[in-house]
């Protein structure tokens, strides 16, 4: 019998009856064929590794997280609540030590929802691994996290909702935004003012194949988290950088993802994209699944693999080179200090344009954010979309300083007085209050 | 009229049935050097003590639950075979080599049971060669995913052209599981031989009786096979001993909620549940020894607690079990026991009170405590021990996986609201049982040979699992070699009708006549099959049982 050198607990969950329609490629049977290749090669068979059912998400999991306009039951359905809870379950192993590594391979994903919620984006309502982050630190107190997002798609959601913290890094390769939606994450896209350097995104050309992505691991991930300093990583583990999938122009392989997450080693993995359900998803996890039990994996190569026809072009290699220069760069900037410069005290804000793509929605958003060198700062953003009129949230950020608190709380209370928006609401992580009124 | 036999660790035991209840009993030591003899000890026993003319007339089916394969596998004591595997992309075929002649061949097939590669057949050869070479005369063919498409299965087996027996993966289930039905394959060729031997003598002994009633196996997950499937799947006979008291408290007791049975032997606990009056079915397959296998079974757990558990001190800590050293000493054993502890607090009055007393006063006064404490403590120990054992179980049961939005939402919980006790110690146990539990406690009448009344009454179970992908036109029901074509419109709605009417035919081919209505479709979901953007197909999974019964309860006789 095989034995794991990692106690891995895997969090199945493919949601067989929950689709966005029946050929979106968000869709019931998307991890059909996972399903039967890892019951095939008899994975919870091996000594170490355990299934175990999901979580169902709270409310307040969700209220802690996101601002939901109207509410948070309007732009949820059960199955982003079993999902979100897959990967809530997947913290608690980790976190309680019924597991050394755990990887939640569940579905809807969420690594496009941002902070504010109008409806779905890019196959996603809430972000099921902000939710899980925000759960591990109201539980269990971690300050220190690394995202590292492997999903082929930029994920704006997650870069939106830890842009101004400076304890969360979050780091995403993905195919360059000129070649792919959403059409974001590029080089100089690097946080807010008081988390300069957190976010670093490594767009990437299309046609990049496994050499690329390790080479990314290697000389930009690896280097970045070891100053970091992390008390855990997690890895948005989309599977849409594969040589089959039919929405993206990647040359990534199974054996290529599972070297990737032995390097990289995270405590949890998430499923994200990946919609190559039957030459992709099938071999691609049960690559990740072994990689994180410590189990060998090299013979997980697709039928069709032919390293020849999708190895990178020369010209590839070098612009991707100077790409990790430049981010290994942008992340030593800020990582020293950055303070000196700011204007403590003062907000200051930006204006964006959201659309929501699976729903049609447009909105616009005046975001606010106190600058502060002690905590994530409060946060104050005003939301209208072609759904819901003028509303508000007000954020008191986890480990909030005591001047944010004060003023977060000023805040929420002249919004609701001000007779100005349609719903207010406020995420006090400091008194753990959250309305979603 | 049925008869029912179980051959066990300690005891054969044989009982008659009709439908006014037990006929006849019969019990012997089992000899597990010669187990046809104990068999036949105990068929003897039994048409002794009734006019054995009548009952052969009547008889209309004998059900053996043996130990035989079991004990082979775990002592070790089975045949060589040759086990010729192939695998493709995945965990490489070498993590699962099992003895010496294992041989991983080229070859591969993926999970909508497409040939990737042709099977290598200067490998084959070879690999065939050097088992011949050391006197192989038994094999096994198992091939990833040959539920899907069983040819490089049937490949193999051809080229083992002059071997006694060759198992073919996919005939044993339709579950997937490549490490599994390696082992489960194996096992079965390396008891092939043994069982076979064992049922040439036990038709003959029945020959040479003048019985010629139908002779089935009973099987884990209590049900049935004829003696002649057997011979072909002799691995379905592992561990059915379980099964048999679990049938028998089905057919003694009305069960009709959520229930917990506690089969209480000498040396051992077995745990069976049951959900909605029904025995729960394991949903991966028993392992046997160190081999988990596809082989179905009742969900059951075995611990070591029995009457004949021996108490041990140590260090003011007082543990009772796993060891059976012999009887209690109430019954002339020499080490203290569970039943002597209970002796000596009266709690019971069972073989020679004084016998226990002195050993219990004994023990105790080398654990340097009292004599009471010390029964105390035992008796607590093994109540807490099986109480825990059984909420563990319960939590596994409850915590079980599912993979739709529905079962998270509505799926059901299994909470028990009575217990079920049977085997010797079993009346003794009852108070202290529903002190631990919490729960009305039931013991049948006859609880001594409720599993013999199992063995006897169980009917025959057979599970069938369909595939069909309508993209490529196959459809599948590897364990009875059903591989065909389907139309592109096939549906879900076929799909069941020709589960249904598989599974009758099956059963009629090999002499079990039962009716629709006793084959229950266990699961169905269709999904779609898109290539682009369009849906260009269905993948179709569908699963039909024959569900574990007795023919008759007999519970209207009983008292509980």
């Amino acid at each position: 019998m095989i034995e794991a050198k990692r106690k891995l607990g895997l969090i199945f969950f493919p949601a067989f009856d929950w689709a966005i329609s029946p050929t979106h490629p968000e869709r019931e049977e998307r991890l059909l064929y996972t399903q039967d290749q890892l019951w095939e090669e008899g994975i919870f068979d091996i000594k170490g590794i355990v299934e175990y059912k999901p979580d169902i998400a709270s409310e307040e999991d969700i209220k802690r997280t996101h601002f939901c306009i109207p509410n948070v039951a309007a732009v949820i359905t059960q199955s982003h609540m079993i999902s979100a809870g897959g990967a809530i379950k997947a913290a608690r192993l980790v976190m309680e030590g019924n597991a050394d590594r755990a990887f939640a391979l569940v579905r809807p994903p969420g690594h496009h929802a941002m902070k504010v919620v109008h409806g779905n984006r890019g196959f996603c309502n809430i972000n099921i691994e902000a939710v899980m982050i925000e759960y591990i630190r109201e539980h269990y107190g971690h300050r220190r996290i690394a995202i590292v997002d492997t999903d082929c798609h930029h994920g704006d959601g997650t870069q939106d909702i830890y842009w101004h913290d400076p304890n969360v890094l979050y780091i995403s390769l993905h195919q360059d935004g000129r070649t792919l939606y959403p059409g974001s994450g590029f080089l100089d896209e690097l946080g807010g003012p008081n988390a300069l350097g957190k976010t670093i995104n490594i767009p990437l050309p299309p046609m990049t194949s496994s050499e690329g992505f390790l080479y990314v691991i290697d000389n930009a991930v690896l280097p970045i988290l070891e100053m970091f300093q992390p008390d855990i990583v997690i890895n948005s583990a989309g599977q849409d950088n594969h040589y089959t999938d039919p929405i993206t122009n990647m040359n990534f392989s199974a054996q290529g993802y599972a070297i990737l997450n032995d390097k990289l080693n995270p405590h949890i993995a998430v499923l994200e994209g990946g919609y190559s359900i039957q030459g992709a998803l099938p071999y691609v996890n049960l690559g990740i699944v072994l990689a994180m039990a410590g189990v060998d994996y090299s013979g997980v190569v697709e039928p069709d693999y032919h390293e020849r026809a999708i190895r990178q072009d020369k010209s590839i290699s070098e612009y991707i080179a100077k790409i990790c220069d430049e981010a290994v760069r942008n992340y030593k900037r800020f990582h020293e200090s950055f303070s000196h410069h700011r204007a403590i005290g003062q907000f200051q804000t930006r204006v964006k344009n959201i659309y929501y793509d699976t729903d049609g929605i447009r909105e616009k958003q005046v975001e606010s954010v106190m600058i502060c060198d002690e905590c994530a700062g409060v946060l104050k953003i005003e939301t209208v979309s072609s759904v819901n009129p003028l509303s508000v949230g007000i954020e008191i950020p986890f480990a909030a300083c005591s001047r944010c608190r004060d003023v977060g709380v000023k805040l929420f209370r002249e919004a609701k007085e001000s007779g100005k928006y349609a719903y207010a609401k406020f995420i006090n992580r400091i008194d753990r209050e959250y309305i979603d009124s | 009229m049925w008869l029912g036999l179980d051959v066990g660790g300690t005891h054969t035991d044989a009982v008659v049935v009709d439908e006014n209840g037990i006929v006849a009993t019969a019990k012997v030591v089992t000899d597990h050097a010669n187990l046809i003899q104990s068999v036949q000890k105990a068929f003897e026993q039994i048409f002794r003590s009734y006019p054995s003319d009548e009952v052969k007339k009547k008889l209309k089916r004998i059900n053996l639950s043996t130990t035989l394969s079991t004990n082979a596998i775990v002592e070790g004591k089975t045949e060589n075979v040759g086990v010729i595997v192939s695998s493709g992309p995945g965990i490489h075929p070498s993590h699962f080599k099992i003895e010496q002649h294992y041989f991983p061949i080229s070859g591969s097939i993926d999970h909508r049971g497409k040939e990737i590669s042709k099977l290598n057949a200067e490998e084959l050869r070879k690999a065939i060669d050097a088992c011949k070479k050391d006197g192989i005369k038994v094999f096994s063919a198992v091939t990833k995913f040959s539920t899907r498409n069983p040819s490089h299965e049937e490949q193999i087996r051809d080229a083992c052209a002059d071997a006694d027996f060759v198992t073919l993966g996919h005939r044993i289930s339709g579950k997937l599981g490549f490490p599994r039905r390696i082992g489960t394959a194996y096992l079965n060729s390396a008891v092939w031989r043994l069982f076979n031997a064992f049922a040439d003598a036990i038709e003959k002994n029945l020959v040479s009786m003048e019985i010629h009633c139908p002779v089935h196996i009973l099987k884990a997950d209590g049900g049935t096979i004829p003696l002649a499937e057997a011979r072909k799947l002799p691995v379905e006979s592992i561990l059915s001993g379980p099964a048999a008291s679990t049938m028998g408290i089905s057919s003694l007791c009305r069960i009709a909620g959520d229930a917990v049975a506690l089969d209480i032997g000498g040396t051992t606990t077995d745990i069976s549940v049951f959900a909605d009056g029904e025995p729960l079915i394991e949903p991966h397959g028993i392992t046997v020894g160190k081999f988990p296998t596809l082989v179905r079974s009742l969900y059951t757990r075995s611990i070591g607690i029995g009457g004949d558990s021996a108490i041990v001190a140590i260090d003011g800590k007082v543990q009772v079990g796993p060891t059976r050293y012999g009887p209690s000493m109430a019954e002339g054993g020499d080490v203290p026991t569970l039943l002597d502890a209970m002796n000596y607090l009266k709690k019971i009055s069972h073989g020679d009170v004084d016998l226990s007393v002195r050993g219990i006063e004994r023990l105790a006064k080398e654990a340097r405590i009292s004599a009471k404490q010390l029964s105390l403590m035992a008796i607590d120990f093994a109540f807490t021990t099986i109480k825990e054992a059984v909420d563990a179980l319960l939590k596994e049961v409850n915590e079980k996986p599912v993979y739709t939005i529905h079962e998270m939402i509505e799926g059901k919980v299994v909470q028990p609201t009575s217990v079920y006790a049977m085997g010797g110690p079993s009346r003794a146990f009852l108070p202290l049982l529903e002190e631990k539990f919490a729960l009305p406690v039931h013991v049948p009448n006859n609880y001594a040979v409720a599993n013999a009344i199992g063995a006897a009454l169980a009917r025959t179970t057979y599970e069938i699992e369909l595939h069909a992908d309508t993209e490529r036109g196959k459809l599948s029901i590897p364990n009875i070699g059903k591989f065909e074509s389907c139309e592109r419109n096939y549906s879900i709605e076929n799909a069941k009708i020709d589960l249904i009417n598989h599974l009758l035919s099956h059963l009629q081919s090999i002499g079990i006549s039962i009716t629709e209505s006793d084959v229950q479709i266990v699961e169905a979901s269709s999904f779609n099959i898109v290539s682009g953007f369009y849906t260009s197909g269905k993948n179709i999974r569908a699963r039909a049982q024959v569900k574990p019964a007795v023919e008759i309860t007999l519970y209207s006789r009983n008292n509980a």
